[in-house]
């Protein structure tokens, strides 16, 4: 990957690629639960997308995104942002291997499938109730 | 704007396509003592002249193994740039423009901001 080009100025910054580090990254939650992967990331618009200025502030991130993406990745194109679900940027304590928040995942509502299962199905079976003896 | 609307979108200047966006670069930035993260604002645009995919990683600079894949890798995004936010001209729905005096610098992630490995991180493995 090394070329003619020279250095970038900023590279003595440490820096994340979006790609490689945010995408398909599970995310956990405070208490250590999985909580999901990340299928996208929000990134705050520009006033003009169409029309930059250098002197437009750069994008950042906003938020973290989720939701039901097997169907895009069989046979492309990408989920319309109104389904997926997006964890505040502000809920993250750490980028490393795993994405950290430092809330619990059932403050989001990213879950809501797996609790409305769990409380309208699961806990309707008997024993569905308590860990397995 | 999500990420996915900037990767795989052909880079332009003027009417000549210069390549593909692999990948945006995110540089943290300021401390604010009420959130735990830095703010992530984006620094650049990677665009690579032969290949819409993904560099597997291979831009950072200490990667250089395995051996075939690295050279696979460097073969695929050979002459990959790093161009900075403030010369990108617009976004449009079928490619992106850039500013026809662009800087181009090289991809190499110098240092990464994402934190080492520990045992913890694979507990859920």
């Amino acid at each position: 990957m090394r070329g003619s080009y020279p250095p970038d100025p900023g590279a003595q910054h440490p820096m994340l690629d979006a790609r490689l580090h945010l995408l398909d990254r599970q995310v956990i939650d405070v208490d250590g639960e999985p909580v999901t992967a990340v299928d996208d990331v929000e990134l705050s618009g520009p006033p003009d997308p169409r029309h930059l200025s250098p002197d437009d502030p750069a994008p950042a991130v906003t938020g973290l995104l989720s939701g039901v993406t097997l169907g895009t990745r069989i046979f492309g194109g990408r989920s319309p942002r109104s389904r997926l679900h997006s964890i505040d940027w502000r809920a993250v304590s750490d980028v490393g291997v795993t994405i950290v928040l430092h809330i619990r995942a059932g403050q989001l509502e990213i879950g809501w499938t797996e609790r409305w299962v769990r409380d309208r199905i699961i806990a309707k079976i008997p024993g569905g109730r308590h860990d397995p003896e | 704007m999500i990420l996915s609307e900037l990767l795989g979108r052909a880079a332009y200047v003027d009417s000549h396509r210069v390549g593909w966006v692999i990948d945006v670069r995110l540089r943290p930035e300021g401390r604010d003592p009420d959130r735990p993260m830095a703010v992530l604002r984006v620094h650049g645009l990677i665009v690579s002249p032969h290949s819409k995919s993904s560099t597997l990683g291979y831009e950072r600079s200490t990667v250089r193994s395995p051996g075939p894949i690295a050279a696979l890798q460097r073969w695929r995004h050979r002459e990959t740039f790093l161009v900075p936010w403030a010369d990108v001209a617009g976004i449009e729905t079928d490619r992106i423009r850039l500013r026809p005096d662009h800087r181009r610098y090289s991809p190499e992630l110098i240092i990464s901001a994402s934190s080492p490995p520990e045992a913890k991180d694979f507990e859920h493995r």
